[in-house]
C-alpha cells in the first residue's frame, strides 16, 4: 500500500518534470524572429539555469526509485517502511522543485513573448527582472536540491509564500508590458501574445488569480468533496491524489505541512501561509492529519525536538568498504542509514552508561553488529546480499529499540 | 516515542520492578516461564517501549554469572534466536534461503555470546551445519537434549 503510493507519487512528479523539460527544449530551440529577438544571447544563462535543475531533479527521482525497489526486496516490514520513508525528502524536493521549475519556464515564456512582441520594452529591464526572480527562487531551490530532510522541509513550508511572491512578480511584469504596449499604441496582436502566455502558463493551475498583497484568510473556499478538494466549482486536487497523499502521510513518508503546502499552492492560496495549520478541517481530515500522525512526523523525520539530536551511523563507518562490497553504494550507501539519537541513548548502545548487568558481554553496537554480520557470512559460506544485511540489522535494531527512522548523515 | 525511552532513567531498577510486578523474583525465572520465545517478545512483555531486548539479555547473563549457569544461558539465547529466525523449526532442505536463516541465527548468537563462550559457540555453530539436526527440530528450551550435547555444561 505504502509502496504503491510512493510509486504513484514518483510517477506523478516524473510526468510533470517531463512536461517542464519539453517546454525548456522548445524554448531553447525557438528560432529568433525577424528582428533577431530570442531567448538566446544574454538570456542563455537563464535557460542553462533550468537544465542544471533538471539534473538534480532526475537524480532525486532516481534515488527514490532505487529505495522503493530495495524496499520491495527486504523481508522485514519495519525495514521496508524505513526504506520507503527515506524516499520522502527526495520525493518532496522533486515535487516542489518541479513546481518551481515550471514557474521559471513561465517566466521564460513571458520573457520570450516580450522580446518578440514589445520592441519598446527594455531588454535590460527584462534581464534585471528575471535576475531578481531567479534570486527569489535560488535559496529555495538550493534547499530542495540539498535533499537534506531538514532543509527540504524548511524550503517546502516556505513554498506557498514563495509562490505568492512569484505570482505577484509575474503579474507585475505582465502589467508593465501591457502598459508599455498601450503607450506605444501597439497592435492588438502583440497584446494578445503577451496575454497568451498567462493562458498557457504551466503555473496557471497554481495561480488562478493573483493573490492580494495583504494577507487574506487562508484556506477560505477550500472544501473537501467526494471528488477531491474544490475551490468554488474548480477542482484543486483529485480525491485519488488526496488518498495517495494520505497514505504517504500516515506512513511517515511525507509530512502534513508538505502536503498542505501543495494543496494551498494548487488552490491559489499562496501567501504568508503556515501550511497545514491553515487548511480547513475537512481537508486535513482527508489527508489523515491527526495528533498521532503529527507526533510520528516529529519523531519520524525532520521534526521538532529530535532535529537537534546528533545523527549516528547504524552501519559502522570504519567498515564502509565492507558494506560497499555488499551493495551499499549511491542512494543506498551507509551515510543514508543514520538515526538521530539523544546523547545518553547513543552512549548506552556504544557501551556506556550502567545498563549492562552482565560483565562478560560488552553489548557495544558497532562490535556486536559486525560480529553478527561477519559470522552470519562465514556460516552462510558466501557473501551476504544487501537485503540480507538489512534483514539482520533490522532484527538487531529491534533488540536495541532503535527505530528505523533513517536520515542521511555526514561522512566522516 | 523516539525509541529512546528504553535508555532513559534507571534501567536496572525498571527491569526488576517489571519482573517483580509479574510475580517473579528473577529475570531467569521470568524467562524460563516463557521458553523459546524471541528476546524482543520478552522485552515487549516487560515494557512496550521502555525495555530493550539487549537489556533483558544482559540481565539474564548477570544472573547466570552469579549462579555459574552461563553455558545454560548461552544455549537459551540460541533457542530464542532460532525461534525468531526459523519459527517452523529446522528446515528440511538447507537451500540457499534456509541456509541464510540458519546463518543469521548463528551469527547473532555469536554476537550475543559473552567473551568466555564465543569460541565454543562458533564451533557449535559449525557442528550444527555439518551434521544438521532432523527436519523440524525446534528446541523448546536450554535443556534440549541435542543442545546439551552440542554445548554441554562445564560449570557443573
Amino acid at each position: 500500500m505504502t509502496r504503491q503510493a510512493v510509486l504513484d507519487a514518483t510517477k506523478d512528479v516524473k510526468g510533470s518534470l517531463t512536461h517542464v523539460e519539453a517546454a525548456f527544449t522548445k524554448l531553447a530551440a525557438r528560432p529568433p524572429d525577424l528582428w533577431g529577438f530570442s531567448l538566446t544571447g544574454v538570456f542563455t544563462r537563464y535557460l542553462d539555469q533550468g537544465s542544471k535543475q533538471v539534473t538534480w531533479l532526475h537524480g532525486a527521482l532516481g534515488g527514490a526509485t532505487t529505495l522503493t525497489e530495495a524496499a520491495s526486496e527486504v523481508g522485514d516490514t519495519d525495514m521496508e517502511l524505513g526504506l520507503l520513508r527515506m524516499t520522502g525528502p527526495k520525493l518532496q524536493a522533486a515535487q516542489f522543485g518541479t513546481l518551481l521549475l515550471a514557474t521559471w519556464v513561465d517566466f521564460l515564456h513571458l520573457a520570450d513573448a516580450i522580446l518578440r512582441n514589445c520592441p519598446m520594452c527594455s531588454v535590460e529591464k527584462l534581464f534585471a527582472d528575471l535576475y531578481r526572480v531567479r534570486g527569489l527562487m535560488e535559496p529555495t531551490l538550493t534547499g530542495l536540491a540539498s535533499l537534506d530532510p531538514e532543509q527540504v522541509e524548511a524550503a517546502t513550508t516556505a513554498m506557498p509564500e514563495m509562490m505568492g511572491k512569484l505570482t505577484r512578480e509575474f503579474d507585475t511584469l505582465q502589467r508593465e508590458t501591457r502598459e508599455t504596449l498601450k503607450f506605444g499604441g501597439q497592435v492588438i496582436a502583440a497584446m494578445q501574445a503577451v496575454e497568451m502566455v498567462a493562458m498557457i502558463s504551466t503555473m496557471k493551475m497554481a495561480m488562478p488569480r493573483v493573490p492580494p498583497s495583504t494577507p487574506m484568510t487562508l484556506g477560505v473556499g477550500l472544501v473537501m468533496s467526494s471528488g477531491g478538494v474544490m475551490v468554488g466549482s474548480r477542482m484543486v486536487v483529485s480525491a485519488e491524489w488526496v488518498e495517495m497523499m494520505r497514505r504517504l502521510v500516515q506512513a511517515g513518508v511525507i509530512s502534513v505541512p508538505a502536503v498542505g503546502a501543495a494543496v494551498l499552492i494548487q488552490g491559489g492560496q499562496a501567501t504568508m501561509a503556515q501550511a497545514h495549520q491553515d487548511l480547513p478541517q475537512g481537508v486535513r481530515d482527508a489527508l489523515g492529519d491527526s495528533p498521532e500522525v503529527r507526533g510520528m512526523q516529529v519523531t519520524g523525520r525532520a521534526g521538532a525536538g529530535m532535529s537537534d539530536a546528533p545523527k549516528h551511523h547504524v552501519l559502522p563507518q570504519e567498515h564502509r568498504e565492507w558494506f560497499e562490497q555488499r551493495g551499499f553504494k549511491g542512494d543506498m550507501d551507509i551515510d543514508q542509514f543514520c538515526v538521530q539519537m539523544e546523547r545518553a541513548h547513543h552512549e548506552a548502545i556504544h557501551g556506556g552508561g550502567n545498563w549492562k548487568l552482565g560483565r562478560t558481554w560488552p553489548g557495544e553496537w558497532n562490535r556486536m553488529i559486525m560480529d553478527a554480520l561477519r559470522k552470519a557470512e562465514t556460516k552462510a559460506g558466501r557473501l551476504l546480499t544487501r537485503n540480507e544485511v538489512l534483514d539482520i540489522v533490522a532484527d538487531r535494531m529491534k533488540d536495541y529499540r532503535i527505530l528505523m527512522n533513517f536520515t542521511p548523515g555526514r561522512r566522516q | 516515542m523516539s525509541g529512546g525511552d528504553a535508555w532513559r532513567g534507571n534501567i536496572k531498577a525498571r527491569l526488576y520492578e517489571r519482573v517483580r510486578a509479574r510475580g517473579f523474583d528473577s529475570l531467569t525465572a521470568f524467562a524460563d516461564a516463557r521458553p523459546a520465545v524471541p528476546l524482543y517478545v520478552l522485552a515487549d512483555e516487560l515494557g512496550d517501549d521502555d525495555i530493550a531486548a539487549v537489556q533483558v539479555l544482559s540481565g539474564l547473563l548477570a544472573e547466570a554469572e552469579q549462579s555459574k549457569w552461563v553455558t545454560r544461558f548461552v544455549r537459551d539465547v540460541l533457542v530464542r534466536l532460532l525461534s525468531q529466525s526459523l519459527p517452523s523449526g529446522w528446515p528440511a532442505v538447507l537451500d540457499d534461503a534456509n541456509r541464510f536463516k540458519v546463518a543469521k541465527a548463528l551469527g547473532s548468537w555469536f554476537a550475543y555470546t559473552p567473551e568466555t563462550h564465543k569460541e565454543r559457540v562458533d564451533r557449535a555453530g559449525d557442528v550444527l551445519l555439518s551434521s544438521p539436526p532432523p527436519p523440524g527440530w525446534f528446541p523448546r528450551g536450554p535443556d534440549d537434549a541435542l543442545l546439551r550435547m552440542l554445548l554441554p555444561d562445564e560449570e557443573a
